[in-house]
């Protein structure tokens, strides 16, 4: 490796994992080394921050769980649906297919936080609000262009001829999907399940007009509510006690699950 | 067969297609807590108010200039990551992940973070700067400055995102390419500006777009980190939607804001869009 592009490498990861960094050590630092960080302390690190956190009315680790629950809930359902419409939308006629897709295209693009208002209304009309399995549905709906988009491109690579074999073998259509054309494009259902997944756990103005009920909040809404609380009080530690522990989940999905990220991003891109 | 296709469309048009037409039929009637809840037909009042609205058109300048300075930013910087990323050498897969790392967090967490990375006077760059003697800025409380600060977030966070789609357009490049022009005597000037950017047109246009539109949304950001001060000088459309609809209680001008913002963003669009296509056409002749 060139010295440059080592040093470059250096700078990239300061540049990403200073922020991380800094919430880190504040975490763990008592209030006031936070408000005098040059002075001389007899105690500079507690774990009171997280301990006020996790032992508060609502511990935290509630926030976590209400955040995996709608996370596997909204990706259970996606690819559920999106299955069946991706391989239909792969198998449609050319035009028909194109203006298909040109319209979730659109959807996929447009800034969807712009749809907060009709769905707090349909949430009100139909009583939908502070459920987080309900919570779902327009969860699904607001990711299934992308995983239409990206699981159509995946059947579109699988040749037809395949498909034609396994019927003159004798199979179903449904035989054929379940046992020829699934194992085939598992590589994308992982990944679309795992882009799903992140943006349910993550998403916040939808979560923010249909949950109310404090016990029912999610941890990005749970963590802006922290942060409303009180915008100019100094017992920051606390804040970022939140912060690493709302974030460990995240760091560990992207540890592991780096390759399909990588590979859904990059495929809804370029197919998309 | 489109039978299967049946749930897909049929959950689309709910959340995305009813929207549409409920906005446009609210942004035409006034349905607020002043009407009892109750939507009346106005004629068009809600759109005489948001064309004589001076926030409206402050925040509309304010969103776009978010939008125009992040994405600009964004693409610049995650052009260079992802010609760093293209080399291959040992532990390359756990430098991408730590790269992807900011966008993977909820923007709430990091947004809630930058403030108090912004915080006067206790904030790391604030401590800094009286360390060093240098007179306080005091960022989140400058009108001029929190806007800025805003777009380091928003960079921060999204520039791993493009990065990664410009890195697999660069990977569709072949080598030869850059082999015949060292072999014809260019330099690596040379083959930034005459391959590496030009095959990657589709790729920087795709995530231009994207990110601009995204951006053009700004919310969660703003909301956690500024909450849209100091004296609304990072208020962006989205929020000050929310703030009609949910302060306000006053939906019908919200939904008016919701519609204008999305011609408004409708309308950028095709306009750069034919700029960009005008000047392609004019630097090729």
């Amino acid at each position: 490796m060139k010295k440059s592009t080592k040093l470059w490498l250096i700078v990239l990861l300061i540049w990403s994992l200073s922020p991380l960094i800094w919430q880190l050590y504040s975490s763990f630092c008592t209030t006031d080394v936070l408000i005098k960080p040059f002075e001389i302390h007899s105690n500079r690190w507690t774990l009171d921050n997280y301990k006020q956190i996790l032992n508060a009315d609502i511990g935290f680790s509630k926030y976590i769980i209400n955040s995996t629950i709608v996370g596997i809930s909204t990706t259970f359902l996606t690819i559920l649906i999106a299955i069946p419409g991706s391989y239909s939308l792969a198998r449609l006629p050319v035009k028909i297919h194109n203006l298909t897709r040109s319209l979730i295209l659109i959807a996929a693009l447009s800034p969807y936080v712009l749809l907060f208002l009709a769905l707090l209304e349909m949430a009100r009309k139909f009583n939908l609000a502070n459920n987080l399995i309900l919570l779902s549905l327009p969860y699904s709906a607001l990711s299934l262009p992308l995983a239409l988009l990206l699981l159509a491109s995946a059947f579109k690579d699988i040749p037809k001829e395949l498909e034609e074999a396994s019927r003159i073998e004798g199979l179903s259509s449904f035989q054929t999907v379940r046992f020829i054309l699934l194992p085939l494009i598992k590589p994308s259902i992982a990944s679309t399940a795992i882009l799903v997944f992140l943006f349910s756990w993550n998403e916040y103005p939808i979560a923010l007009s249909w949950l109310s009920n404090p016990e029912a909040l999610t941890l990005p809404v749970a963590i802006a509510r922290l942060a409303g609380s009180s915008i100019y009080s100094v017992p920051y530690g606390a804040y970022a006690a939140a912060t690493v522990l709302g974030s460990i989940p995240l760091l560990l999905i992207v540890l592991i699950f780096q390759r399909q990220i990588v590979s859904g991003l990059t495929n809804g891109a370029i197919k998309g | 067969m489109i039978i299967l296709l049946v749930p897909s469309l049929l959950l689309l048009f709910l959340v995305f297609g009813i929207p549409f037409f409920r906005y446009i039929w609210l942004s035409l009637h006034s349905f607020s807590v002043s009407t009892s809840l109750i939507p009346i037909n106005n004629n068009g009042a809600n759109w005489i108010r948001l064309i004589n609205d001076e926030r409206f058109w402050q925040d509309v300048i304010q969103t776009a200039r978010f939008a125009i300075l992040s994405v600009s930013l964004e693409i610049i910087i995650a052009l260079c990551i992802a010609l760093l990323l293209n080399q291959s050498w040992k532990g390359k897969g756990l430098i991408r992940a730590i790269t992807l790392l900011p966008w993977a967090l909820p923007t709430t967490i990091m947004a809630l973070g930058w403030r108090w990375i912004f915080n006067n006077p206790y904030g790391p760059i604030e401590q800094f700067l009286s360390l060093v003697n240098l007179s306080e800025l005091n960022i989140l409380s400058s009108p001029y400055l929190t806007w800025i600060a805003t777009v380091v977030a928003d960079v921060w966070k999204t520039t791993p995102f493009v990065a990664l789609i410009l890195l697999a357009g660069l990977q569709t490049i072949p080598n030869d390419l850059y082999e015949a022009l060292y072999i014809e005597g260019g330099n690596a000037r040379d083959a930034l500006l005459k391959i590496t950017i030009p095959l990657l047109k589709p790729y920087l246009f795709i995530s231009m777009i994207f990110r601009f539109s995204q951006a053009f949304g700004v919310f969660d950001l703003i909301q956690v980190m500024t909450g849209g001060g100091p004296a609304g000088s990072t208020e962006s459309l989205a929020l000050y939607a929310y703030l009609n609809a949910m302060r306000f209680l006053d939906f019908g001008y919200s939904s008016t804001i919701v519609i204008g913002s999305f011609i408004i963003l409708v309308v950028i669009c095709i306009t750069s869009w034919i700029i960009l296509k005008q000047t392609i056409y004019l630097v090729k002749q």
